[in-house]
């Protein structure tokens, strides 16, 4: 007891003495980037395992000599997926530790919060699960030059739900029910709707509800009138549980598929049996074997699983920054905000990471499908749509 | 595909009609509407999670029988708390609907604060819950709701007309002070009002969790349950059947139809809202209404 309370005062100190000094090695050769991650509040659990991620992939790469000759350094401030904080977060990051560029924040809203600080400061910032498309495009079209993500956009699993129905399950006819009172479930129709024509499928039924009802019999009725290989719920689990068990009770067998709205573990207490053999996109997976190595680093090292998907998304964004770097030569705003657009095929965890310098969207980002089965989300691929 | 549409409509509709009638007697009586009703059927359903997944394992029957008592109960307690001492002081019924949308929205957020927005279900009735009738499908848990709803509100029916206490209902509904001169308790009749409305309402709570889900916010639903009483004329009861069921009927076709391009079914409730609109200009009592001086 007694060698333990001491050893914590040690710690105690040594952790002021830290605070205190700058830095103990004293170079201003570090290169800082700031971590814009919710350490507390209700999105603790994923900030955390974000933060071990990110000090992880930051341990790596100067492990093996850092970058441009100096070493990285991590400065993670909480923001509690506050807007306001996370305004005040940047703002000191920017201007008290004066990074090269942040990674994070992971909450669309957060980010958007955020882009006056860091765009007037020329320092580029990686969202890592900030799926909303006008985090990196404004709604006249155009890019927030120095805001990047490093996840697909919500629409894109539209796209590959469609590539995934029409290649992988065969399906020759789909048809939709989404809501028509949210943004994210109308893209994804949207897009899956497109993909779908094009890989020369053919929309035999496209139907939507209003957010809040519960009854879709009469539109799931229409449906399955049209008989179609596959329906695409781009909903929340709530309505995706509602649209399974009522598609059952009509005696619809067709394949039911979703977006990452469904990725909820109380999608099988919702929805029964009726839900059992659906697919949906979503952005990472614990099974996925590309990031094996990661996970397994990640348990030895903290005695838990990670908890995903934002600590890949976060490793990835590291992966990419520092690739940047190299590229630029420089720590200077606008060069690294160049190299960074011209990212191409580069290997991160996820698979290979290609950037659209027009949206600043991953372009063919890998997404994970998943298979509803035996009241457990199972692993079915790692799934690259095509163009 | 319209059989199947209608039995989608008719099986919809019943459950607003549940849901109407407890709004009609409320307001057949005490002239006011008791927008706490949906609260009431939210705990309905609450009770029947709480007995059947989430403390005990009581068969649905049973669950059924003890949330209509506990929802009835509730309903009473809602109206001593909250309506009694306005009704003694012969307050506008405007104040009374007030205090009515409190009560809906100070228990909303009790179970927000209590048991939290995360979404239950009840376990399923029948496990092969779909038959086939001349090309449609008629789910088992949606005739049996019917079934139930109809028993229930038939031997609600008779207890009205036949019974003493049915007759003194009938009677306040015509004139309160009339009839507390001729002698009924009339706290007992309140008493015994919300009882059968708030157990009504319970009924209608079981019914939509084992048929969607359980969460703090399913009490929405009502509004549309209201617009079916409204319909049918406010403090009517067959209206509130007529008016629910219609309700039903035109949401479920209003879904399957196309114009041109456009998909209706985004618009139901543009429909639903747009015929209480008018018919409120054209019919302001609804279909089987009288007329009242005061409709809030």
């Amino acid at each position: 007891m007694r060698v333990r309370s001491i050893f914590g005062v040690l710690l105690l100190a040594c952790m002021v003495g830290g605070l205190a000094v700058p830095c103990e090695s004293g170079q201003a050769q570090t290169i800082k980037i700031g971590h814009e991650v919710a350490l507390t509040g209700p999105n603790a659990t994923w900030g955390q395992s974000e933060a071990n991620a990110v000090k992880m992939a930051v341990e790596k790469v100067n492990a093996q000599g850092g970058v441009l000759g100096r070493k990285l350094e991590i400065v993670a401030y909480d923001n509690r997926a506050d807007r306001l904080e996370a305004v005040n977060v940047a703002k000191r990051l920017v201007e008290q530790d004066k990074v090269v560029a942040i990674i994070g924040p992971a909450q669309s809203g957060v980010a958007n919060a955020i882009r006056e600080v860091n765009n007037s400061a020329k320092v580029p910032v990686i969202a890592t699960t900030a799926t909303n498309p006008k985090v990196t495009v404004q709604d006249n079209g155009a890019v927030v030059p120095y805001t990047f993500r490093v996840c697909f956009i919500d629409p894109f699993q539209g796209t590959v739900a469609a590539q995934f129905a029409a290649k992988d399950l065969k399906a020759k006819t789909a048809a939709i029910l989404y809501d028509v009172g949210d943004e994210y479930s109308q893209f994804l129709a949207k897009y899956f709707v497109e993909a779908f024509e094009k890989a020369g499928g053919k929309i035999t039924t496209n139907e939507a509800f209003r957010s809040g009802e519960l009854d879709f019999r009469a539109q799931l009725g229409k449906i399955k009138y049209g008989n179609p290989d596959v329906i695409f719920v781009p909903t929340m689990q709530k309505e995706a549980a509602l649209a399974a068990k009522q598609a059952r009770d009509l005696g619809i067998k067709a394949k039911l598929m979703g977006g990452d709205g469904w990725g909820s573990p109380d999608l099988f207490d919702l929805a029964g049996p009726a839900i059992e053999g659906s697919y949906f996109v979503n952005i990472a997976a614990l099974e996925d074997p590309a990031i094996q190595d990661f996970i397994k680093e990640y348990r030895a090292k903290h005695k838990e699983d990670p908890v995903l998907p934002n600590p890949v998304l976060a490793y990835d964004a590291v992966l990419w920054l520092v690739d940047a770097l190299k590229r630029a030569g420089t720590t200077d705003g606008e060069k690294l905000k160049a190299a960074m657009e011209q990212t191409k095929d580069l290997q991160v965890l996820t698979g290979k990471l290609t950037v659209d310098p027009k949206t600043h969207n991953p372009l063919n980002k890998p997404a994970v499908i998943q298979e509803t089965k035996g009241g457990k989300f199972v692993y079915v691929k790692t799934f690259v749509t095509t163009d | 595909m319209v059989l199947q549409t209608i039995i989608t409509g008719l099986s919809i509709g019943s459950i607003y009609a549940l849901m109407a009638v407890g709004y009609s007697l409320v307001f057949s009586v005490l002239n006011f509407s008791n927008f706490a009703h949906g609260a009431i059927i939210t705990l309905g359903a609450y009770i029947a999670w709480a007995i059947m997944v989430q403390f005990l394992r009581v068969p649905f029957l049973p669950a059924l029988l003890l949330s209509v008592l506990g929802a009835g109960i509730l309903a009473f307690l809602n109206e001593r708390i909250a309506y009694s001492t306005l009704r003694r002081r012969r307050a506008p019924s405007l104040y009374l609907m007030i205090s009515a949308m409190g009560v809906a929205i100070a228990l909303q957020n009790l179970l927000y604060a209590t048991i939290g927005a995360k979404l239950y279900a009840l376990p399923p009735v029948f496990a092969q819950d779909s038959f086939e009738v001349g090309g449609a499908t008629i789910s088992r848990m949606d005739l049996f709701a019917f079934v139930f709803s109809v028993v229930a509100i038939g031997l609600l029916h008779c207890g009205l007309m036949y019974t003493k206490v049915g007759t003194a209902i009938r009677a306040a509904s015509h004139d309160m002070e009339m009839v507390s001169v001729l002698g009924v308790n009339l706290d007992v009749l309140v008493a015994v009002l919300f009882l059968i409305a708030g157990g009504l309402g319970g009924m209608a709570g079981v019914f939509m969790g084992v048929k969607y889900m359980v969460y703090p916010s399913m009490g929405w639903i009502t509004n549309k349950a209201y617009i079916g009483a409204v319909i049918g004329g406010l403090g009517s009861l067959p209206g509130a059947i007529v008016g629910g069921m219609l309700l039903g009927l035109l949401e479920a076709l209003v879904s399957v139809t196309t114009i041109g391009s456009v998909q209706l079914s985004t618009y139901r409730d543009v429909f639903s809202f747009g015929i209480l609109a008018i018919l409120l200009i054209v019919r302001p009592t609804g279909l089987f209404g009288r007329l009242v001086e005061e409709k809030l």
